[in-house]
């Protein structure tokens, strides 16, 4: 018995031998054959329990039946070895190099001034402003008087015009945008007007053409301390929420009172640089109650409506955001400043 | 405006630092830009806004603080020696005729003789120099040093050149002509300027500048003292016409104190007396134009109410006492009658913003308006702008911004026929210079130079879009038409990639107005033969939108490459379309179809066609047969080359069958599309592949 055992375990000792060199699904298919194909090692082995005694054959056939399974078990988990070996090799030999950069349409970037154009915008429309526009050329009337600036007015002077004609200029400010609004809608009224403006100036800090938010809300109790309130809550977006805002008194023919706003430098935190040279603060907006003469010209009655305007450069805001020292920058168009924003 | 601190302490007694002085005025309204220092002194750099004439000068500042502080104004020394002793015989021997009370409403003078020409006092051109005055004789240096301290401007004339004994005031007309002025400019007078006249001829540009014939010189012993009113709006034109500036014509201009006169010539009589040795005579003043002091009225509540503050009509009235206002009431209705420096206090509003600014606008709280909440129009238009920059940015174009002036020559470069509508361009009447002279009626020039520009600075693969107005000229007095344009230029270095795109750069640019086009939903579009002068011929089309043409896009010629001397191989194309147009064509909110149920059957095709025939042409030809079951049809393949003849290529189509109520069966695709392909080869006069 012992010696027909033993018989039957040396067929998994020769069959484990062979099967460990083994290393493709080709070889494993012949050892299969090899052991239990027709004419196989094992396959004879069973065939020749015929010429056993039953009572032997019966315990001799328990064990070749266990050794085949055994051998069919161990091939299965080898041919699964092998797959997953062979598609390893597979992938990788198909490897790239993953730094090179990958395709795709390199997008291009925004004008840092309409980005600041369209961040500004959004806070205003996010308090309800709605967005108006007019046009660049504009009426000597709607850009000087019915914003209460005639002809030989001294404020006029504050403005070098671009004249097409004696009655058409380039407008000088947003702020015709007002007028042209007011005419076609009656109040209460709250808009701004983004746009470009002209100027005949240019010089290290100047550029002819450049671009200014005006904004307009008009109702029955519009008061000074509303207009401290939006600007002040459009500042803190803008900048940050802890920036010092002040207002202190100035002229604008079309507003009275009048205010220019500064927010505390930025960049000295109110100590004193040569941004704000020297004073610890910047200057960023004018603003103002609307000229009763102004709603007289749109034919709104002053003593039932009141409002408050305001306008401010775009320029100045981004190189502010930005840390841009040089307005000509914006319009050279070099794509190693644009693709910067 | 530069103003001395040491000046200004002479008087006013504040015991405040320049410092804290600058602040107060800053917040007030006088904004102090700069503090310079200076020998032994202080410059303030105020930034007078054109409302405040009355701030203009040294009293004008030290008023201001005086309202501020509450310490009284010191006004410095005019008395006049000789006035008492021998004013009878110090005659004025100046008779003073004017012609124009409208123009002049006051005129006053005086003779002073005997005045030794000689330089000031160090410490008086010091002063003038620290304000930007150059000294010139002791006698002119008076008369400015006066226009500083009071702000009212004066003449001194050499009274031996003054001819007849008369001064005359009037307007410029047949009998004045010209002017030689002071500084030596000979000036032809312009209409309605008036002058200041002797018996002969004319003196001085009145309040502008005066003549040559009667200046100030070494030898001059006797002069006369103008102190006098012009009205602003007058001098305004006539400085504007003549295109001369003085201080005195600035002040002038912006309105002068009529009620200073006096004082401002006692004032400059007294220093000449100290410090030139004059004798002044008796004064002449002509004042016709005298007038009551005007009342203005404010309501108590309706300060408050339009400053958002609880402001009470006691501190309303003590601020207005201060202003020198003299206020009057009655229950909340308060009278006030502004001094007659104040010309720019005229209604109600300058009261409020007068009571505001003393007040301290910051003391003023801060309350957000409670708004009625409306739905209000969406930015339809705006959100359209911006969704448009951003499509182009998505297809690798930087935004550009340009001035919106262009070249004339720009017309040239572009090769625009003499009827092109961009011909018709606003013209500047004052352009910077003549390459900023017109306004864009393209924006095609200015993205050439920024192309360039970049090409310069070795830098490559230059993508830029612009969104920006052009403007295109109507009839004279007419506004011009303004429209939205989106244009962009591109040059791309097939070299640069390890990947080389084998698409044309022109199919580059295309798709970046159908990427544009996609987003806003437009499907009404085609591209159609472009007769654009600045185009490859054959190499650009026209874009057109809801049947508008809405632009172009093209590769540049190669003339106007040369023009613009741009070098390298690479295509530059380029694009323009009309956002007006898209933005009209917009479609409305999208209606939905339902989804097909039944599967769809694709064949292809492959014909070899002439050249000349175009995708377009053959897909149009499927999508008109007559057949409900053809979907869709889509070109996927372009060949020439090895096995096609010369002169044809080879284009292969796949078309899309479907029925909307079953499944097409094999038979009845089949049956179809051996229809549609006699007759397209019918129509293209081609074969299959
Ligand atoms: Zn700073």
């Amino acid at each position: 018995m012992g010696g027909e055992k033993a018989k039957n375990s040396s067929l998994r000792e020769p069959f484990l031998n062979e099967l460990s060199p083994v290393d493709s699904v080709a070889g494993l298919e012949e050892l299969r054959v090899r052991y239990l194909g027709k004419k196989g090692l094992l396959t004879s082995e069973l065939k020749s329990l015929g010429g056993l005694p039953p009572d032997e054959r019966r315990a001799a056939g328990a064990v070749l039946n266990e050794t085949k399974e055994f051998i069919e078990q161990a091939l299965a988990q080898r041919k699964q070895e092998l797959k997953d070996l062979e598609l390893r090799r597979k992938l990788a030999s198909e490897s790239i190099d993953v730094t090179l950069p990958g395709s795709y349409v390199q997008p291009g970037r925004i004008h840092p001034l309409t980005q600041t154009l369209e961040e500004i915008t959004d806070v205003f429309v996010s308090m309800g402003f709605s967005v108006e526009e007019g046009p660049e050329v504009e009426l000597d009337y709607y850009n000087f008087e019915a914003l209460n600036i005639p002809k030989e007015h001294p404020a006029r002077e504050m403005q070098d015009t671009f004249y097409v004609s004696n009655d058409i200029v380039l407008r000088t400010h947003t702020s015709p945008v007002q007028i042209r609004v007011m005419q076609r809608k009656s109040p209460p009224l709250k808009f701004i007007a983004p746009g470009k403006v002209y100027r005949c100036d240019a010089d290290i800090s100047h550029t002819p053409m450049f671009h200014q938010i005006e904004g307009l809300m008009v109702g029955e109790d519009i008061t000074f301390s509303h207009l401290k309130a939006v600007l002040e809550s459009f500042l803190h977006r803008i900048f940050s929420p802890d920036v010092p805002v002040r207002f202190r008194p100035s002229y604008f023919p079309f507003t009275e009172p009048s205010a220019e706003v500064d927010i505390g430098c930025i960049f000295c935190k109110g100590t004193g640089c040569r941004t704000c040279k020297g004073s610890g603060w910047i200057e960023i907006l004018g603003a103002g109650m609307v000229n009763p003469h102004v709603f007289e010209m749109v034919g709104y009655d002053p003593k039932k409506y009141s409002g408050f305007a305001f306008g401010m450069g775009i320029e100045r805001i981004a190189m502010l955001k930005y840390s841009i020292d040089d307005i000509r920058l914006f319009y050279e168009n070099d794509i190693r400043f644009l693709g910067q924003f | 405006m530069r103003v001395s601190f040491a000046w200004l302490s002479e008087f006013i007694k504040t015991g405040l630092s320049v410092e804290k002085i600058a602040h107060m005025l800053t917040m007030s309204g006088l904004e102090v830009e700069a503090l310079e220092a200076a020998l032994n002194d202080v410059i303030l750099e105020v930034n007078v806004t054109p409302n405040r004439a009355d701030c203009l000068s040294v009293l004008g500042v030290v008023r201001e603080l005086s309202v501020l502080t509450g310490e009284p104004v010191i006004l410095p020394s005019s008395v006049i020696k000789s006035k008492e002793e021998n004013e009878k015989d110090l005659l004025p021997e100046i008779k003073v005729e004017i012609r124009n009370a409208e123009l002049c409403r006051r005129y006053s003078g005086r003779v002073i003789r005997n005045v030794k020409i000689g330089p000031s006092p160090e410490w008086m051109a010091k002063r003038l120099e620290d304000y930007g005055i150059r000294s010139i004789n002791n006698i002119v240096d008076i008369t400015n040093y006066v226009l500083v301290e009071l702000g009212h401007p004066l003449h001194a004339f050499d009274l031996k050149t003054l001819k007849g004994g008369r001064i005359v005031v009037d307007t410029a007309d047949n009998i004045y002509r010209k002017i030689k002025t002071l500084d030596g400019v000979e000036r032809k007078l312009p209409e309605n300027a008036l002058v200041i006249a002797d018996a002969e001829d004319p003196i001085a540009l009145a309040g502008i500048m005066g003549g040559a014939s009667t200046e100030v010189e070494e030898s001059t012993t006797d002069i006369f003292l103008e102190a006098a009113w012009f009205e602003p709006v007058n001098i305004r034109k006539t400085a504007k016409a003549l295109g001369l500036s003085s201080e005195s014509s600035y002040r002038f201009e912006r309105g002068a104190d009529i009620e200073i006169i006096p004082f401002a010539l006692d004032r400059a009589s007294y220093l000449m007396q100290e410090y030139a040795g004059g004798v002044p005579h008796k004064a002449v003043d002509v004042f016709p134009g005298k007038k009551i002091p005007r009342a203005i009225e404010v309501n108590a509540q309706r300060v408050s109410k339009l400053l958002g503050t609880d402001i009470q009509k006691d501190e309303i009235i003590k601020i207005l006492e201060r202003l020198g206002f003299a206020p009057k009431w009655n229950d909340s209705l308060i009278t006030v009658f502004p001094p007659s420096y104040r010309l720019d206090v005229e209604a109600e509003q300058d009261i409020v913003e007068e009571v505001a600014r003393i007040y301290g606008y910051d003391k003023i709280p801060t309350i957000l308006p409670v708004s009625r909440l409306s739905a209000r129009e969406a930015p339809l238009r705006s959100n359209f702008i911006k969704d448009a920059r951003q499509n182009i940015r998505r297809s690798g174009y930087n935004e550009a911004i340009n001035f919106s002036f262009m070249n004339p020559q720009a017309f040239e470069l572009l090769s625009l026929n003499d009827d092109d509508i961009r011909r018709s361009a606003v013209a500047l009447i004052n352009p910077l210079n003549q390459e900023e002279s017109l306004l864009r009626t393209t924006l095609l020039p200015a993205l050439i130079e920024n192309q360039k520009h970049n090409l310069q600075r070795g830098l490559r693969n230059i993508r830029l879009a612009e969104t920006a107005r052009i403007f295109i000229k109507r009839n004279t007095g007419e506004l011009p038409i303004e429209h939205l344009m989106l244009a962009g230029i591109s040059m791309m270095n097939r070299t640069y990639s390890f990947w080389r795109n084998g698409t044309e750069d022109f199919y580059c640019a295309k798709g970046a107005v159908e990427a544009l086009l996609d987003e806003f939903r437009i499907r009404d579009r085609s591209f159609g033969p472009c007769g654009e002068p600045f185009l490859h011929p054959g190499k650009s089309a026209d874009v057109m939108v809801s049947g508008q043409r809405c632009g172009f896009v093209g590769v540049l010629s190669p003339t106007v490459r040369e023009k613009a001397e741009i070098k390298g191989k690479e295509d530059i194309t380029v694009f323009e379309l009309n956002l007006d147009v898209i933005f009209a064509a917009l479609p409305g909110i999208p209606v939905y179809r339902s989804i097909p149920r039944f599967p769809a059957v694709e064949r292809d095709i492959a014909l070899i066609v002439d050249e000349s025939v175009n995708a377009a042409q053959v897909i149009r030809k499927i999508k008109e047969y007559p057949s409900e079951l053809i979907e869709n049809a889509v070109v996927f393949d372009l060949y020439k080359g090895e096995g096609i003849p010369a002169g044809k290529k080879s284009m292969a189509f796949n078309v899309r069958y479907r029925a909307t109520g079953k499944t097409l069966t094999e038979e009845e695709v089949e049956q179809i599309h051996e229809g549609l392909i006699k007759d397209l080869l019918v129509h293209t006069g081609g074969s299959l592949r």
